[in-house]
């Protein structure tokens, strides 16, 4: 028997879920088959097909690639090298640190360790925008402006990804690390060897919530790294819409390629991100 | 949106428990060089990412630049004074607010649509869901540079509501339109981030509950008040909280589209603290700006946590 919870109770129902499910998708989706479809257009198609109306809104009247070259040929091609570069230093970094961290505060005994534990957490509470302004400011003190290390830093230190792997490696049985301890294991070693790869799943829930921070950063990367040789693609393509004469193919492809490697890693894990979304909610 | 702020989601349980402190066997004693070790890290990029900032920010807003060579001087409350004396200020804390009250309410009920709807079985759920996650995933920039060409006054959006026999719309050229513009802009994205947290937690009531509620013939309207409601009140809470944080802070669409206009309608604080620092070169007096919206981030988030705490 159908619980009252659920809408689609009837076969009609259902179909009317359906429907109304399928109608919400494709109104989220339209702007980016928009965006995909004129990013293969030809510089005069972009505007004659979207304004006025006409059927090509969607599909574009001829197929090309040349947005594509002419985009990554230029600065945004390093831009979006540089996108990868970062983002990839601060997932893996960042996943070491906190998983460290969440470990300790996990498994090891010691006394203070809840209030360790809150102070983390509060303290990254505080958005990380909202203090970016004098950061930056201290940064530029420190000569790590227009540097990797620059873009980096602030990418690594998340307290959700703390908070959520700390959760996961409580659900860890302690007695695994009591029997390894006995056995004489270091805390190094039953970090490494025993809880890091049972944690997978937290590992790619927590790897996420970093990887968006560092893709989508705006604000920081136009603080710290405005210089072209560290520009990163998220400025560049702003770039390529204020200037003198805006290229909107180049534009559209731009938008397609920092689209692409979400989406990628989305397909790849998205059994696991939606999962281990659905961990932290409710174990906490 | 910054993901930093999500962990207040989770915290009310979590905080409170303290790990194996319980059934500590003797030979696990000494573990606070260990525990030290594995945290140190974290523990100086807390220091440097948010205490320094933060410290740096508070003393700035009291010191003035007489020239960009000598030392800034102690300025007492001046830059405060300046600040809301100023009504441009008072303006802009006017508009935060006013863009607050309209998109996460907003938000959090289309949300909850969302994720109602996404929660039932059908045909390619999978594709459904992967269509409204990925505007969370792309760059901030990306939804705002695509929006801004489709906002166009002779754009596509105009383009069909002309095929309907709507006249077109000045959208972000309007200083009517653009911070309602502004806010489809970012629902697009954000709508999707917390419809992923209120799926979790309707997956997370307990199924018996439901049961309880068929047996007393209960309907889904009536089910849906009286009981997925009232269950769904802790992560409402968070994503409530969350997102009120994360608007406070929004500043991609502003600084790339509007740059505080058309006369000054979608000035937000976020960008007004960047421009008063970085265009108009007053760093003291965006420090005093920067301290007020974090006086106003920790207002938040102490209130978010006497509710949680109240639920336990």
């Amino acid at each position: 028997m159908a619980l009252p919870n659920r809408i689609g109770s009837t076969r009609p129902r259902r179909a009317i879920v359906a429907v109304a499910a399928w109608i919400s998708g494709i109104l989220f989706a339209l702007p980016l088959l928009w965006m995909l479809s004129s990013s293969f257009r030809e510089s005069g198609d972009i505007f004659t097909s979207q304004y006025p109306f006409s059927p090509f809104i969607l599909w574009p009247r001829t197929f090309s690639f040349d947005n594509y070259l002419t985009v990554l040929n230029g600065p945004f091609g390093l831009a979006a090298f540089n996108s990868i570069f970062v983002t990839a230093v601060s997932v893996l970094v960042g996943l070491l640190l906190s998983s460290m961290a969440a470990f300790a505060l996990a498994k090891i005994p010691f006394r203070g360790a809840g209030v360790l534990f809150v102070i983390i957490v509060l303290s990254f509470l505080v958005p990380f925008d909202a203090i970016a302004v004098p950061l930056a400011n201290q940064f530029r003190d420190w000569g790590l402006t227009n540097s990797y290390a620059g873009l980096i830093i602030p990418g690594i230190a998340n307290g959700l990804a703390v908070f959520a792997l700390r959760q996961f490696f409580l659900g860890i049985p302690s007695e695994l690390a009591e029997a390894a301890r006995v056995d004489g294991l270091s805390w190094w070693g039953i970090f490494w060897k025993i809880y890091l790869p049972l944690s997978r799943p937290a590992l790619i829930g927590a790897g996420f919530t970093l990887f968006l921070f560092q893709w989508g950063a705006y604000l920081w990367p136009l603080l710290v790294g405005t210089n072209s040789s560290v520009m990163l693609g998220p400025i560049a393509l702003t770039t390529l819409a204020t200037a003198q004469k805006v290229d909107f193919g180049g534009i559209f492809a731009g938008a397609v390629i920092l689209s692409l490697v979400p989406l990628i890693l989305l397909l790849i894990f998205q059994r696991h991100f939606t999962a281990s979304i659905a961990a932290t909610g409710s174990k906490g | 949106m910054g993901s930093t702020q999500v962990i207040t989601a989770t915290t009310n349980r979590g905080a409170g428990v303290m790990p194996a402190s319980r059934r500590r066997p003797p030979r696990l004693r000494g573990s606070w060089l260990a525990a030290l070790l594995f945290i140190a890290p974290t523990l100086v990029l807390l220091f440097v990412l948010r205490v320094i900032p933060t410290i740096e920010g508070i003393i700035s807003s009291f010191q003035k630049s007489v020239s960009a060579l000598a030392p800034p001087s102690w300025a007492g409350l001046n830059n405060y004074v300046a600040l809301f004396e100023n009504g441009d200020f008072l303006k802009v804390l006017g508009i935060t607010g006013i863009f607050i009250v309209l998109i996460v309410p907003f938000q959090i009920v289309v949300a909850i649509f969302v994720a109602l709807l996404l929660n039932e079985t059908f045909r390619g759920r999978g594709i459904v869901r992967a269509f409204i996650f990925l505007p969370v995933a792309a760059p901030a920039a990306v939804a705002t540079v695509i929006w801004g060409i489709a906002f166009q006054p002779q754009g596509p959006i105009n383009a069909v509501l002309e095929s309907v026999g709507i006249p077109g719309q000045p959208f972000l050229t309007s200083p009517s339109q653009a911070l309602i513009s502004i806010i489809i802009l970012m629902s697009w994205i954000g709508i999707g981030y917390w419809t992923l947290f209120l799926i979790a937690g309707l997956q997370d009531i307990p199924g018996e509950l439901y049961e309880a509620a068929a047996l007393d013939g209960a309907g889904w309207w009536r089910c849906f008040w009286s009981v997925t409601l009232p269950n769904l009140r802790r992560t409402l809470a968070f994503v409530i909280v969350a997102d009120t944080v994360s608007s406070l802070i929004a500043f991609v669409p502003v600084a790339i589209l509007t740059r505080g206009g058309p006369a000054g309608s979608t000035r937000l604080i976020m960008f007004d603290v960047y421009n008063n620092t970085f265009v108009l070169g007053d760093v003291h007096l965006g420090s005093a700006e920067v301290t007020v919206l974090i006086a106003i981030l920790v207002t938040i988030t102490a209130i978010q946590f006497r509710l949680l705490g109240k639920e336990k």
